[in-house]
This record gives structure tokens, sequence and C-alpha cells, in this order.
């Protein structure tokens, strides 16, 4: 992980989150703060959609990907939960999975899209159902698209706002509009864009309305070399969701020992998530 | 004949306190009866009118719009073309609804709720107003464009009242997340388990929700004049629709919102139209209806068992007291049949006298239970849809419980009858 990389936020500039969403990332991110950056110089719209492409292609794999994930989800007024899971990803095929391991109400379930489908496995009843590919998974924050490979250059048009400060980063802020016939969650998103490592350090998502619904922090990243890219693969270690409009409700994903091997071949399958399920 | 139904009123008003105690164990058999009779019927019409008001119609014209074979949208497209085949007058409808409908989640500053997102328009929704009881607020208001109706239960859990603002979270059905900010402008009395899950606003925030077209619709509930043809009409509808060239599920005898799973399963994307019924709706409630009328049976056969035993000893002990007496009419001269006739008589006169006077208890009893406007339990509420007990007592019941009762009381007489009928008159006259 290079230096820039392991900057942090510091809580005075994040205008659009609650006290605790402010209190929790910057006791994240406090520790090991770098120098502060100055704002960058704003870029055309050339470099906007560069930018946005180059965002898709840092985190992109060309081949295999397997992440230990751990989600951690609060809601107003229920206990917390944590989950444990592997995400398991075969970028070229777009195909993707994850198999909860814990806690042991949750064990063995899991998700895979395989063909544009996404199937929700519940060794409870033994039964594949049909979900879309939007739905939250498994109750929290999160979306599939937390975890998948970054398709912001094909689903939606960037613009430019303003290039600006985000605590001690230095930030290109940029507003994103799904593009016309492309079907995604949340048609509007506002990013926040560390200038020096091109990391998205803020993600807020809109609702059709117009309505902020979702405020992310991806605060820490790394960098995985990768066999078959033949170059760096950035994942997010951290991500922090916000519920918007249920204040309180928050979902933090912590994404650990990231391999890049081939996975096995027939790994992407409702048997083989079965047969782990057992 | 006459003469042997003079006879027979002769001998009840000789024996009295036998006349009595017979008499008044068939009307109060006949009382408990007619009354969970009433309490069956009240339950059944008083669900059915909730029901048929807030959450179906007698038949519903609805369907599943799926843009991928994963979605599951509650939707009809071009619902104006589903219309034009409900002006058959054979149909025999009275007249339709056209509701908005979804899943999706109420939140407030403090609270959220999942539940069954309804859009009304409440211009053309006559019975709501019948049906509703408005503890706070204004009905009328549900015309804004923003307005939504909160039960009282679900007021209380997102701890709102009416001028309180809410927000309205679903996906569209093209999977995009949408919200509409909403404001509280009626809370009403809760009305059972439709209260727990139902959300009720103005159609026009559920269209902007749902980013519907003005042609796209949840459902098309229509009411009929005549509900018992419902079966028979949802049949004809299918056939209609399938030839018209639309696609029609079969029916599965499940509420819409039990099909979001199983239709999300099938590999099919566009439309299918789904036709049901307030029975497939409101399946709960046939449940509830279906175990209240196989308890009502077992009580009133254990009952009728008990006064048949009853009677046949009571006649027994009757006929014995009366040994020396059929013996000197059988010496008079009186034929057999004829003894026989009396004694037929004389029961049948009792019953159908006891069973008339336990209709009329029992019509006293309903009408004073009524009057009294008695709570019922929080679990009763869910299934009864309404917070008082309601009966209901129907002249058809009523004849029913004097026939039936009036008519087994007097066959259970015949046995006995026709042994004191069959004895020798020397032998009969000689008992002691």
């Amino acid at each position: 992980m290079t230096a820039k990389s392991r900057r942090k936020l510091t809580t005075s500039a994040a205008p659009m989150v609650g006290a605790l969403a402010v209190t929790l990332v910057g006791a994240l991110l406090l520790p090991g703060a770098a120098s502060a950056a100055d704002a960058p110089k704003p870029l055309d719209p050339a470099g906007v959609k560069a930018l946005v492409q180059q965002i898709d292609d840092r985190q992109r794999n060309s081949g295999d990907y397997k992440s230990l994930v751990y989600i951690e989800r609060k809601e107003r007024g229920k206990n917390t939960v944590v989950y444990e899971a592997v995400m398991y990803r075969r970028d070229k095929d777009d195909r993707f999975m994850i198999l909860f391991l814990k806690p042991k109400s949750e064990r063995g379930k899991g998700y895979l899209r395989v063909d544009k489908n996404l199937w929700m496995y519940d060794p409870t009843v033994g039964r594949w159902e049909r979900r879309t590919e939007r739905e939250r998974i498994g109750g929290t924050d999160s979306r599939r698209n937390d975890f998948d490979e970054s398709n912001l250059a094909t689903e939606y048009s960037a613009k430019y706002v303003k290039a600006g400060k985000l605590g001690r980063f230095g930030v290109h802020q940029l507003d994103l509009k799904a593009l016309p016939k492309v079907d995604v969650a949340f048609p509007r998103l506002k990013l926040w864009v560390d200038a020096a490592s091109n990391n998205i350090l803020k993600r807020q998502d809109f609702a059709a309305s117009g309505r902020l619904m979702r405020t992310t922090y991806m605060p820490k990243w790394r960098h995985v070399f990768s066999a078959s890219k033949k170059s760096s693969v950035w994942v997010p270690r951290e991500i922090r969701i916000f519920d918007e409009i249920e204040k309180g409700n928050s979902t933090v994903v912590l994404i650990k020992q990231t391999d890049l091997r081939p996975l096995q071949r027939n790994i992407f399958s409702k048997a083989w998530l079965e047969s782990k399920s057992r | 004949m006459r003469t042997l139904l003079l006879v027979a009123i002769r001998n009840l008003f000789a024996s009295r306190r036998r006349s009595l105690l017979l008499g008044g164990a068939i009307a109060v058999v006949t009382l408990l009866l007619a009354t969970l009779s009433a309490v069956s019927n009240g339950m059944q019409t008083n669900m059915l009118k909730v029901a048929t008001t807030l959450s179906t119609g007698h038949v519903n014209v609805a369907g599943f719009y799926k843009l991928t074979s994963g979605d599951s949208t509650p939707m009809v497209n071009n619902y104006s073309k589903l219309l034009e085949k409900l002006n058959d007058p054979s149909l025999g409808i009275d007249h339709y609804v056209v509701r908005g409908r979804g899943w999706g989640k109420m939140i407030s500053d403090v609270a959220s709720q999942q539940g069954v997102l309804v859009g009304v328009d409440i211009e053309k929704e006559h019975r709501f107003r019948e049906v509703v009881q408005v503890l706070e607020g204004n009905l009328e208001d549900l015309k804004k464009r923003d307005a939504v109706m909160l039960f009282k239960k679900q007021a209380d859990r997102l701890e709102v009242k009416v001028g309180d603002p809410l927000t309205l979270s679903s996906p569209t059905f093209r999977g995009v997340n949408n919200t509409v900010d909403v404001t509280v402008v009626a809370i009403v009395k809760d009305m059972g388990m439709t209260s727990a899950w139902s959300f009720f606003f103005n159609d026009q925030a559920h269209r902007r929700l749902y980013q519907m077209g003005d042609d796209m619709a949840g459902a098309i509930h229509l009411f009929l004049k005549d509900p018992k043809r419902a079966d028979e009409v949802a049949a004809t509808l299918r056939k209609t629709y399938q030839a018209d060239g639309h696609r029609v599920m079969e029916p599965a005898g499940l509420p819409f919102w039990q099909k979001f799973q199983s239709v999300a399963r099938e590999d099919w994307t566009g439309q299918k139209i789904d036709v049901t019924t307030w029975t497939d709706e409101m399946l709960f409630m046939r449940y509830t209806l279906q175990t209240f009328g196989i308890v009502t049976m077992i009580f009133i056969t254990v009952l009728l068992g008990m006064i048949i035993l009853g009677v046949v000893n009571t006649l027994y002990i009757a006929i014995r007291e009366r040994t020396r007496e059929i013996g000197t009419l059988r010496a008079i001269g009186m034929a057999r049949r004829w003894v026989l006739g009396m004694f037929v008589i004389e029961t049948a006169t009792l019953a159908f006298a006891a069973t008339t006077a336990g209709c009329l208890m029992a019509a006293a009893l309903v009408a004073g239970l009524n009057a009294m406007k008695i709570e019922v339990g929080e679990a009763f509420q869910m299934f009864l849809m309404s917070d008082t007990l309601k009966l209901e007592m129907d002249v058809t019941t009523a004849v029913v419980s004097i026939v039936v009762i009036g008519t087994v009381t007097t066959i259970a007489s015949l046995l006995p009858s026709w042994r004191a009928a069959r004895k020798p008159p020397v032998t009969a006259i000689q008992h002691v």
C-alpha cells in the first residue's frame, strides 16, 4: 500500500452525514493521518471521463477474485449483527458469489450470479430464489454492486462539480447520472475521488426522486498484484455505509485476505454452493 | 288429525313440568345453534365487507410485470384494454376501482415499517368511507397528492400524528430506488390483519413512487352484484383475456404478495395477467372461517346428539308413566297407528314450539350483544377485522335451526312411540 492510499479523512468535512458517521469515520482515520493536501486542479470533461474509466480499471481484475468479508449491520432498535462471508468473483464472465459462514443462523446461505441472474440459496429450506440484481445483501445496507467490479463508466455519465478538500484530502467531486436505458439501483451518484490516488473516498447514492439514500465512505484501500492483469487491483479495505433515510442504520464492510489466484473452474455453480452449505 | 293435535297439546299442558324440562332443553340447544351461527355469519359478513373494501374486490384483475426474469412487479400495463372486457353485462359487475399495489417501507423520524403499499383514489372509493372509522384527521384529505392514511397501531409504531411527514421507499419496476415524501392526513381505527400490513396513500403519490404511466395500475378491483359468483366470473375473465391474446397466470389460491418469490423464480419477462377472487387474496380469512365452521359443526353435532338422547330417554320415561293410559286408549278402540301418531305429534309440537322459542331468544340475545358492543381481544381483532363483536342472525339460519332440530327431535320420538303403540291393551292396563 502506498503512503497516499494510507492517508485518512478527518471528521471536519463530512457535512452530509450524521454525528455518528463523523465520529466513526474520524476515529477510524485519525491514527496515522498523513500531511494535508491542497485542492487539486479542476478536470476538463475528457479528464473526468478518463478518471471514471480509471476508477473502474483500477478495481477490475481480468482473472479471479476471492476475499474474506465481515459485514456488520446496525439497525435502529435492533441488535447489531455481524456476518462473515467469502466473496468470489470471475470478472471476465461477470460471475459473482457470496457464501455466508457466520453467524450460525446464516451459515450456508449464499448469493450466486450467473448469466445476469442473481440467485439466493437458503439452506434451511434447501431452495434457490431468484433475486433482483439491486437487492440488499443479507438484509444489510450493502448491495451486490458494493462487492462487484466497478462499472461506473458504462452505467453513468459524469460531470465535474468542483475540486475541493475532503478533510485533509484534495478531491475531485463528480456528479454521475445513470445513462438512458441502463438499470441501476441509484440513478444519481456523487463521488469524492482522492486526487492523489484516484480512489473513491466518499460516495452518495440518490433515489430517483433526488433524495439522498446512502452515504458511503471508503477510507482505506489496498492494492494487490494480479498475475492475470499483470498490474495491481485496488480493493477497498473498509466500506462504511450510512442509511440517510433511516437515520441510525448503518453497515460496515471489512474486506480481508484478498486472493487473486485462479479459483476452481466449477466454483460458480449452484451445486458447488449447495455442497458448501452442507 | 285435529283431534290428535288437541290431545297432544292437552297432554303437553297436563304434564307441564316434563314439557318445560324437555322443551327448555330443546330451546337452549336452538338458542346455542342460532347464536353460534350468528357469530359465524357476523364474522363472515364483517370480514367480507372490510376485506372487499380495503384489500380486494370480489374479483381482481391484476398481474405481474417482469422487466427481467428476476423481477416480480405487481403491475398491469395498458389496463384500459383490460377494462374494455368488463363491459359484458353477463359478468354482473356492479362497479370497479383501480388501485396501486406495491411493497415498500414507510419511514418516520424514529421508526420504520415494511408493508403492502396501496394507492387509492378516495373520490372513487365510495365504500371506503363506510368501512373505516376516523380517529384523527380527515379522510377526504386523502385526495391530496402526498397524503397517507394510517391505522392506529401503525401511527403508534411510527410515532406520528396527523400532519407529520413520512417517507415511502421502494424500488420502481425497473429496480431503481425511489422515495416519496408523504404527510399523514388521517389516523383510523385498526381493522385486523389488513391494518397490520397495509398502507393506504394517494394514488398519484403511488404512481410517482413507482414511476408508473397513466395506463399502468396495480389491480382492478371488481365488485359484483352477487359476490357468490366470484369464482365463476374469475374463470370467465381468465378465458376472455386468454382469448384476447393476454398471458394469464394459473389460479394459485394465494394473495398477490405471496407470489413475489414464485413469480421471480419463473423464467419469463413482460406482462402476465392474474385474475383472483377475494378468497384468494384473503387466504387467512378463508382458513379462519373454515376452522370456525368446523368447530361450530362439531359443537352442534355434540349438542344435537345430547338432545336426541335426552328426548328419547324422556319419551321412554313419559311413555312408561303413561302405559296404563295407552292400554285404556287401546281398549276403547284406538288403533296402534293413532297411538303412534299421538306421541309423535306431541313431540313434534313440543319440539317446534321450543325451537321457535329458542330462535326468538337467540334473536333477542344477538340484538343485546350487538347493542353492548363487546370489545374483543387483540388476537381476535386480527381475524374479525373489527374491535367489537358483531353478530348477524338471518331468517334462513333461524328457519334451518327450527326445521333441523324440530325434525331430528321428532324422528327421535318414533322408536319409543312405536314401542308404546305395540303393547297389547291388557298388558298395558295391568302395568304398574
